[in-house]
């Protein structure tokens, strides 16, 4: 059975179509590179995974699960979480708050275990994400580079134990050396037994460590295959000419 | 903060110059070593001459706890709303309105302990609609509040026209937010009181952290599942409060509302934030840095009276001191709790 799969989902906002009978699944321990250009759905899709749109018509599985996401804690319960862009941090919080951040450890009375806070995000930053140059947690993010920020998101991740990752454009900030890290990271956490849904536009990226690509255009799928069975150029040709 | 002095107790080796960068780059540290610097100076000053600079005389320290809590607390309300990024600008009306509102209920033979209370609501409940009226019509809370200002002012003249309104509770009120403890003037104390909840509340509590995160990036604190609405309506409210809360102390303190007597008092509140280190874009500051900044206002008002400088001097240094936290303040704009 597959971990996440997403049912014939239509999306219109207003007169607009964004997403026309939408189908594809990841299964467990899979990288999938879900591929299009610019305006191809590949952010409406997002969105709806992480729920903060909803389905118009079809509906999305968890584990065979038919699930109703009315907001983004919804998905992240079902253990999917969303890592953006531009990384849904706060700069001028220290890292240990940004990794709580909205899941504070706290007393009965709602007042934070700095201490713990700390301990665990310093000891998840050393384990779970090597990325250098994060020697404290309590350094304010907005001081962190691009890579580092994005260390931080997937560190989060982790420590909530989250089954699937979705990087929306996650290489479009960093430098190559951090973009390497960061696909080294995606498939350490593969081996792991944590899913990812690679949302790119950069195909050579997703080559790299993707099992299986879906390619979108015009708001539906219109390729869908295994590494094994595809090149490069392939992808290319149907990123392009669909 | 006290993670911060721990940390730097166990690296022992760290230089002088560090160690200042160190403070600077702090919420706060900034104004906390203007602060010290001011203090030290005037406390010099008033040992060496005692006749001529009396700043450490009794009645001096009284004159001066019993005008800073009015202000501070006001600057505790507008500082955390600042921080949750926006702003009220009709705290000083609604200060004005509700401390009328409990006086004519006193004077109408309502008990100051169910009138006080009143009051309370009332400005909790104009924090709630001017957040409400800035999130559902998606308005910058500057002009929302604008207009509360004058919307408030207005209604205060409504209620009672252009006179003053005697406020008479009974001994008991009294003594507890005008009368003196061990020596200490009881609404600074509230204030102190005050500064540790909010302390508490905004770098020690979740909600804070909220509070940080919806000013901070507000678009990302809304994509990890904070309430940043929420957020905000409780900080406006709280703003209200706090204002309605200044209006029970300082018409405790005289005996009487006038009608006009709230004027200028946002600005100044915003003031005392913007020289604690607060940033206007919100997700920077710290309740010491409010409490600072307010004691410098009121430290550096106190030194001009004492040296019988004219009262225009007054403003021009505020004025001035505004203008260079402001700068100094740019640099670290990405600053905010660092623990």
């Amino acid at each position: 059975m597959s971990l996440l799969a997403l049912h014939n989902i239509n999306k219109t906002f207003g007169p607009l179509k964004a997403l026309t009978d939408l189908s594809f699944e990841v299964g467990h321990s899979e990288v999938v590179g879900l591929l299009g250009d610019n305006g191809a759905g590949k952010s409406t899709t997002v969105n709806m995974i992480s729920g903060i749109h909803r389905p118009s018509s079809g509906y999305i599985s968890v584990d065979g699960q038919r699930q109703d996401f009315a907001n983004r804690r919804d998905s992240a319960e079902a253990g999917i979480e969303t890592i953006y862009q531009n990384t849904a941090l706060v700069d001028c919080l220290s890292i240990s708050r940004n990794i709580f951040l909205g899941r504070e450890l706290t007393d009965r009375f709602g007042f934070l275990d700095l201490k713990q806070m700390r301990e665990i995000a310093m000891q998840v930053l050393e384990s779970a994400v090597h990325i250098s140059g994060i020697n404290s947690p309590d350094k304010l993010v907005g001081d962190l580079s691009g890579g580092q920020k994005q260390a931080v998101a997937i560190a989060r991740a982790v420590f909530f134990k989250r089954r699937v990752l979705l990087l929306d454009e996650p290489t479009s900030a960093l430098s190559v050396r951090e973009t390497e890290a960061l696909l080294h990271q995606v498939l350490k956490l593969k081996s792991e037994g944590v899913s990812s849904v690679l949302v790119t536009h950069n195909l050579y990226h997703a080559y790299q460590v993707c099992d299986r690509f879906v390619i979108m255009s015009h708001g539906t799928k219109v390729f869908d295959v295994a590494k094994a069975d595809t090149t490069i150029e392939e992808l290319t040709q149907h990123v392009v000419l669909t | 903060m006290t993670e911060m002095t721990h940390d730097r107790a166990a690296t022992p080796r760290r230089t002088a110059a560090q160690r200042l960068h160190d403070l600077l780059s702090m919420p706060a540290g900034a104004i906390l070593l203007v602060f010290v610097l001011v203090q030290i100076a005037c406390i010099a000053g008033g040992l060496l001459f005692p006749d001529d600079f009396r700043y450490l005389s009794p009645a001096n320290m009284g004159i001066m706890m019993r005008s800073v809590p009015v202000l501070g607390c006001l600057a505790l309300g507008a500082g955390m709303l600042m921080i949750a990024g926006e702003f009220d600008l009709s705290i000083g009306s609604v200060y004005t309105f509700t401390a009328v509102v409990m006086a004519m209920l006193v004077g109408n033979g309502v008990d100051a302990f169910l009138a006080a209370p009143a009051g309370l609501l009332i400005g909790a409940a104009i924090g709630l609609l001017n957040g409400a009226l800035t999130l559902r019509f998606n308005l910058p809370s500057f002009i929302v509040t604008l207009g509360g200002l004058l919307f408030w002012r207005g209604a205060v003249l409504l209620l009672n026209g252009a006179i003053q309104v005697r406020f008479d509770p009974n001994p008991v009120f009294n003594e507890l937010f005008s009368g003196t403890i061990l020596g200490i003037n009881a609404a600074f104390i509230w204030f102190i009181a005050l500064c540790l909840v909010f302390y508490a509340l905004l770098h020690r509590h979740r909600f804070g952290n909220h509070v940080f995160a919806t000013g901070g990036n507000r678009s990302a604190a809304t994509a990890i599942g904070v309430n940043t609405n929420r957020i905000k309506l409780m900080a406006f409210a709280i703003a209200g409060f706090m204002a309605a809360f200044a209006g029970i102390l300082a018409t405790t303190r005289v005996g009487s509302v006038q009608p006009g007597q709230g004027t200028g008092l946002e600005l100044q509140a915003i003031a005392a934030c913007v020289i604690g280190g607060l940033s206007l874009r919100g997700g920077r500051g710290s309740i010491l840095g409010v409490f600072l900044g307010v004691m410098l206002i009121f430290t550096i008002t106190d030194v001009l009276l004492l040296l019988r400088a004219p009262g225009f001097y007054l403003d021009m240094f505020i004025a001035s001191l505004i203008v260079v936290a402001s700068i100094f303040n740019h640099g670290l704009d990405r600053r905010g709790a660092s623990t």
